[in-house]
Formats: C-alpha cells, structure tokens, sequence
C-alpha cells in the first residue's frame, strides 16, 4: 500500500495512505486556503442520557422530562439537575428524544424546547385509553455554542400518567449530537 | 386538584383542544424545578386568564 509521511517540524508524522480497493480514488482538495476538518468536526459534543426513575405528571400539561442518568457526555454539555443540554460548540445539532409514557392515556406529544421555547414537536397522538404509549421527537438545530439550551418535554392526557422507567434500556431518553460546526 | 381540573372546573366548556401544544390556546408547564404547574400561556379569545385567587 503507497502512503506519504509528512513529518512534524521537531516531531510526530501524518500519514496518508491509500485503501487496498481496486480502481483509482480521487481525493479532492479545496482549490484555495481552507481548512479540510477542524477539531470540533471530528470531536464535536455528543451526549446520551435517560431517565432513571418514574415521574408523576399532571394530565394537561407540558412538563419537563428528568432525564438524570447519562450514559455519556463527551464534553460535559449536558445537566442532568436541570435536564438541560447546552453545548459549547456553535453549529448544526441532530437531537433525539423518546417518552414513555403508563397509564389511562389519550393523548401525548413529545416537544423539544429550545431555550425556553418550542422548537420541534413530534407527532400529536391521539388514541382510545392506552396503557402504555412511546413518543418520539427529532429534529436539526442550530446552537450558538454559548447560551442555547435545550430540553424534552412531554405533553399527556390521561389518568395517572407516569413517565416510566422500566431499566436504562427501557425508559425516557434524550441525545444530541453536533451534525456540522458553524 | 390539579391547575388543569381548576380551569375546567372554573371555564367547562374548555376541552382537551384548548389544551394541546402548539395549536392550543392555553398552555400549562412545568418545569420539574418542584414549582408544580403554572399557565405558560393563555390566549383564549374569549375566557379570561383566571386569578390567583380563583385558582386557589
């Protein structure tokens, strides 16, 4: 395999090297001064946490979901007291989150809040008396890197609707990733 | 009581339209700070916002 070391002006080398496919692979380079990937690219913020125990909700209301339990958190962006996600870096966000929701329920909703604000809402479900229903949300946003937040709520009509956690892999969830810098 | 069975017990003819996110035209949060609930929103053409001491 053909490679080209660059070596470091006191130390250290990049490689690069071709991949063993056949054919000839282009790599394209910008056509003038740029920068191919910056750090925040390749190391951007990322984060996954959910929710470790029930939460009694109020039939009518839009609450916050207390997702406490992170299962990681690349650069310490989210807080699992106020259940808010605050990245430092500025740029593009692909954010997930999911609901689940026991109970007498007939309707439920899952929005994602940006500082303080609806941002993006997941479907509006509207259903006979379920016992159990999981509502999911996605979307793509911007932060400022600085000040933007972000959190999960969920929205429930029923009879002793509980936000409920069943084990880490079986209850509420909410993630982010940086997609693009700024 | 709920802040919500306190509205519809004060205000009937509301239902659960009047209620839902983004479409509604009342919105009650909570922010799970131990605050409980309280109208985020209310922008019914034709109800008043209830008082404090309505709701109590």
């Amino acid at each position: 395999m053909a490679s080209i070391v660059l070596a470091g002006s006191s130390s250290g080398a990049i490689t690069v090297a071709a991949p063993a496919v056949a054919g000839t692979n282009t790599i394209t380079l910008p056509a003038s001064t740029s920068t191919l990937a910056t750090t925040a690219d390749i190391t951007g913020p990322a984060f996954l946490a959910v929710s470790g125990a029930n939460q009694s909700v109020t039939s009518g209301a839009i609450t916050k979901v207390s997702i406490n339990t992170e299962q990681f958190d690349t650069n310490s962006n989210y807080d699992t007291s106020t259940y808010r996600f605050t990245p430092t870096v500025a740029g593009y966000y692909q954010v997930s989150g999911m609901v689940k929701i026991l109970g007498s329920l007939t309707a439920s909703q899952v929005i994602i809040y940006k500082n303080g604000a609806l941002v993006v809402a997941g479907n509006y479900f509207i259903v006979g008396a379920q016992s159990a229903l999981f509502n999911t949300v996605e979307g793509l946003i911007y932060m400022n890197g600085s000040s933007d937040y972000l959190e999960l709520f969920g929205y429930v009509v029923g009879t002793s609707p509980v936000f409920t956690y069943t084990s880490i892999y079986n209850t509420s969830r909410f993630s982010a990733f940086l997609a693009r810098a700024a | 009581m709920t802040l919500y069975e306190k509205i519809v017990e004060l205000y009937p003819q509301l239902t659960n339209k009047d209620f839902i996110p983004l479409i509604g035209t009342i919105m009650l949060q909570n922010d799970s700070n131990g605050k409980g609930d309280y109208i985020a929103k209310w922008e019914h053409p034709t109800l008043a916002k209830p008082t404090d001491e309505e709701l109590s």
